[in-house]
């Protein structure tokens, strides 16, 4: 509990990274919602579609909690602040543990605040509320929400694993936004892929997948992940 | 206590550490003496279980480091890898600490008041100069108030007030019945601090003993120059006592300044020069090894 609160700490006193970080993905959000609002040519009404569709653009929040994941652990090494983090916690398992959870915890509030920002440019662009299904709304925002949390543990089983900061992240964009969709049009069964999984999870199912399908597919990867990362800290000496 | 038994750490094909055996006692300040790449640093990581052994134990309060249940409130260290986030206040990364070690808030001033960096403490870590940083760790060490207290070169980047300043502390936590180990690989400043030094030398035990006596080892040479140097060659010699002439009326001489000086006096010999050679640490080791530094 208290290494979960010193992780939460040690993002808490890098204001710098992590309100950049929050703040780069609210303008996303806000620059791919306002576009596509922008962009239609009719008065827009409001209706589930339109909402869902730009809800789609909050799921980018996924990819910055996998960032701030692969962060949490890798600016550790790269800062050479693990030295101290393992001399008050030699249980190195604990320590992977608890930025598990901090990541988690911050990839939620990155999707929440993403889907906030979302919420709150549709009810300032369309007046009409009738069309709106509340409880599908709520049902997508729980989606993004647990995708973020997900996500970031992903990103500390991957830190863990490669130690590298500009090795993770290169790896993390190179799969998810070059092999992996390569790998999609090529191959059969590639809905088990783990952006393929979690875009089933945040866009409530596909062909193959449900979303709670995705959730759990995405899940085992970061658990995976996160396992895998945790026996390679274990073994590594910190010189 | 800290007690290391047997340890061999290799690096590949380097060996950093190599059989080596030693104890610390507590209620005394210890250092932890040898040459750069003599595996100081190695030797204290191994024993704070952040690098894995070979071979052999290393053992602090009895245990292996990574089975203390409060290790910050047990044991206290700064490494000599000075690590940072640069964009986080001296406060700031002191309350990291202490959340993880399970130490309250109040405690963090505390130690900033002792290591006089209050002053600092809002400041980012990118804009502290070397000895502030090292403070910083310093601070971090104390935070749990421990019972063992581990510091790998402390005084890099310390100006003289600092020294003296962690000289006084280190007394002080000694004398109230604290173990201290300190490396350094400069004599001179380990003389200063510690009660006793044990000497490695690539990777190997070398020596442990008392600094006074360590001191008394090193200081057996002395320059001397005399206008009548031919004569004075000639008495150290026939006294077997090592001596080589190093300009037109220079000695260097193998014995102290004392016994030179009273060898002159009694073949009646003039000098203009009588200098005690404080010996450097290599060569304080092959006095303490016979010469032979590989056992
Ligand atoms: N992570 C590492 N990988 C490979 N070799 C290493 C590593 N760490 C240390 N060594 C080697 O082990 C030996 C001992 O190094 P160590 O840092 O323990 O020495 P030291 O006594 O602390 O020296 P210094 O006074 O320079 O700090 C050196 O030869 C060094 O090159
Ligand atoms: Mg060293």
């Amino acid at each position: 509990m208290r290494l979960l609160i010193a992780e939460l700490l040690k993002l808490w006193t890098t204001p710098r990274t992590t309100l950049g970080l929050l703040l780069g993905m609210l303008a996303v959000v806000a620059l791919g919602t306002v576009g596509m609002l922008a962009a239609a040519t009719d008065e827009v009404r409001m209706s589930q579609t339109i909402l869902d569709d730009l809800l789609s653009f909050a799921a980018v929040s996924a990819t910055f909690a996998l960032i701030v994941g692969v962060l949490v652990v890798t600016w550790e090494w790269r800062h050479g602040t693990m030295t101290e983090t393992f001399l008050a916690a030699p249980r190195r398992e604990r320590v992977v543990g608890a930025k598990a959870l901090a990541a988690a915890a911050a990839g939620a509030v990155l999707a929440a605040a993403a889907v906030a920002l979302t919420l709150a440019v549709a009810y300032v662009w369309i007046s009409d509320e009738a069309a709106v299904d509340f409880g599908a709304v709520w049902a997508t925002v729980g989606r993004l929400v647990l995708a973020g949390a997900i996500w970031g543990v992903l990103g500390v089983g991957i830190g863990a694993l490669v130690r590298s900061q500009v090795a993770a992240i290169v790896l993390v964009f190179v799969w998810f936004f070059v092999l992996e969709p390569l790998l999609r049009v090529l191959i059969e069964g590639s809905d088990y892929l783990p952006g393929a999984a979690l875009q089933a999870l945040t866009e409530g199912g596909d062909d193959v997948l449900s979303s709670a399908g995705g959730a759990l597919v995405a899940t085992v990867y970061a658990i995976a992940a996160a396992l895998l990362g945790t026996l390679a800290t274990l073994q590594r000496d910190v010189a | 206590m800290i007690e290391v038994h047997a340890l061999t750490k290799r690096y590949g094909r380097t060996v950093a550490v190599d059989d080596l055996s030693f104890r610390v006692e507590p209620a005394r300040v210890t250092g932890f003496l040898g040459p750069n790449g003599a595996g100081k640093t190695t030797t204290l990581r191994t024993l704070l279980g952040l690098v894995r052994p070979t071979s052999g134990t290393a053992t602090v309060l009895g245990m292996p480091y990574r089975e203390l249940d409060e290790p910050t409130r047990r044991v206290g260290a700064v490494l000599e890898a000075t690590s940072y986030h640069p964009g986080r206040s001296g406060r700031n990364h002191l309350r990291v600490a202490a959340a993880a070690g399970g130490l309250t808030r109040s405690r963090v001033d505390e130690v900033l008041e002792l290591v006089q960096l209050s002053a600092d403490a809002h400041r980012r870590l990118r804009g502290y100069s070397l000895g502030m940083r090292q403070r910083l760790h310093l601070a971090t060490a104390l935070l749990g108030d421990p019972e063992v207290l581990v510091l790998d070169e402390p005084a890099n980047g310390l100006d003289p007030a600092g020294m003296r300043w962690l000289r006084d502390l280190l007394r002080r936590l000694a004398d109230g019945g604290r173990t201290v180990l300190v490396s350094s690989h400069v004599l001179a400043e380990v003389e200063q601090i510690a009660d006793e030094v044990v000497i490695i030398h690539r990777g190997r035990f070398v020596a442990q003993s008392s600094t006074a006596e360590l001191a008394a080892r090193a200081t057996a040479a002395t320059r001397v120059r005399s206008p009548q140097a031919a004569r004075l060659q000639e008495a150290l010699a026939g006294q077997q006592i090592g001596v080589r002439g190093t300009g037109d009326d220079a000695l260097a001489v193998d014995a102290a300044p004392e016994r030179v000086g009273e060898l002159a006096a009694a073949h009646g010999v003039v000098l203009h020069e009588l200098v005690a050679e404080r010996a450097t640490l290599e060569e304080a080791f092959l006095e303490l090894t016979g010469g032979e530094t590989t056992r």
